[in-house]
């Protein structure tokens, strides 16, 4: 087995976890504006907003940090794999109410991208969690089998 | 073993979410606190260089107190189709377009240059409010105040609000 075909879902684990960690971090830095960013969804009410914009983006980061390392790999890609549900939906209920909004998913402020666009990355990170938690199991991938004896 | 497995996973998942969600609450405790106060959350990010006044930053509760008391006018610097939607009782309507043409509050609207003026939009991500605050600063108002939360949480607070009327 070619080293590529092996270790290819122990990258996407890596890849997802960067991505989170990276706009987890984003966020951390300007706890304001992303709580702007989810008061604009006009789900929340305000108090719940900020503590949404307190709490997801510790999630995200040590979610990420655990599907960097390897390290409870089921339970940090099955969180992220529901995030992403919540986004998703969040996204398709701001298109459905027509809200001219920043998805506020990276970096807050600055250009806005649309819901849609956010819509199919999200499409991409679920499809990478499946690949974390369906594929790698099965990959003959020594790394992965050392990480889950330990 | 099947849902042995599971259950671990299930703790797992709690002892993250519990782990993760803590630190984010501990991080973000002097936001979270003021934000459950109602206070304003401007961050002193806008402190205004030398030379140029900015409006300043206003919180829901001191907004409220001077709508209840009629101390200060009220402009909400949406779109007209927004503030027909919904706006603060007694806020007078000024969209930013409209401000950069004359820098004056609507005709008819008769407001002192030392009036105190509140200018909202759509809350944290509508920069809107600043701009109009910023252009009615510059056409000679004294007092110009932003109140950042807008429309949004003094709606969502539960404050009188009226339909129509631009």
């Amino acid at each position: 087995m070619s080293g590529l075909k092996r270790y290819w879902p122990c990258a996407v684990r890596i890849t997802l976890g960067a991505i989170f960690v990276y706009a987890s971090l984003l966020k951390i830095a300007d706890p304001v504006a992303f709580a702007g960013s989810v008061a604009a969804y006009k789900i929340l009410p305000y108090f719940a907003s900020y503590l949404a914009a307190a709490v997801l983006p510790f999630v995200e980061l040590v979610c990420g940090l655990l599907l960097i390392s390897g390290y409870r790999v089921r339970s940090s890609a099955l969180i992220i794999a529901a995030l992403n549900l919540v986004f998703m939906a969040a996204l398709a209920s701001a298109i459905a109410r027509g809200l001219d909004i920043d998805c506020g998913c990276f970096k807050q402020g600055g250009d806005k991208t649309s819901p849609w666009i956010a819509l199919a990355r999200d499409t991409v990170f679920l499809a990478m969690t499946f690949v974390v938690l369906k594929v790698e199991p099965k990959s003959k991938n020594r790394l992965y089998a050392t990480l889950q004896e330990q | 073993m099947l849902k042995k497995t599971w259950l671990g996973t299930v703790a797992e998942i709690c002892l993250i979410l519990v782990l993760s969600a803590s630190a984010g609450i501990a991080w973000n405790r002097t936001l979270l606190a003021g934000a459950w106060r109602g206070e304003s959350t401007q961050q002193a990010e806008t402190a205004a260089p030398a030379g140029e006044a900015l409006p300043m930053p206003i919180g829901l509760m001191q907004v409220k107190q001077m709508h209840d008391a009629k101390e200060a006018v009220i402009v909400d610097a949406r779109d007209p189709a927004s503030f027909a939607q919904g706006h603060i009782t007694g806020a007078i309507v000024l969209p930013v377009a409209q401000a950069r043409k004359n820098g004056q509050l609507p005709a008819g609207a008769k407001v002192a240059k030392d009036a105190t003026i509140i200018v909202y939009c759509n809350g944290f991500s509508c920069h809107d409010s600043m701009e109009v605050g910023k252009l009615l600063m510059q056409a000679g108002y004294l007092s110009v105040y932003v109140y950042e939360g807008g429309y949004p949480e003094w709606r969502d607070a539960g404050y009188p609000v009226a339909t129509g009327g631009t």
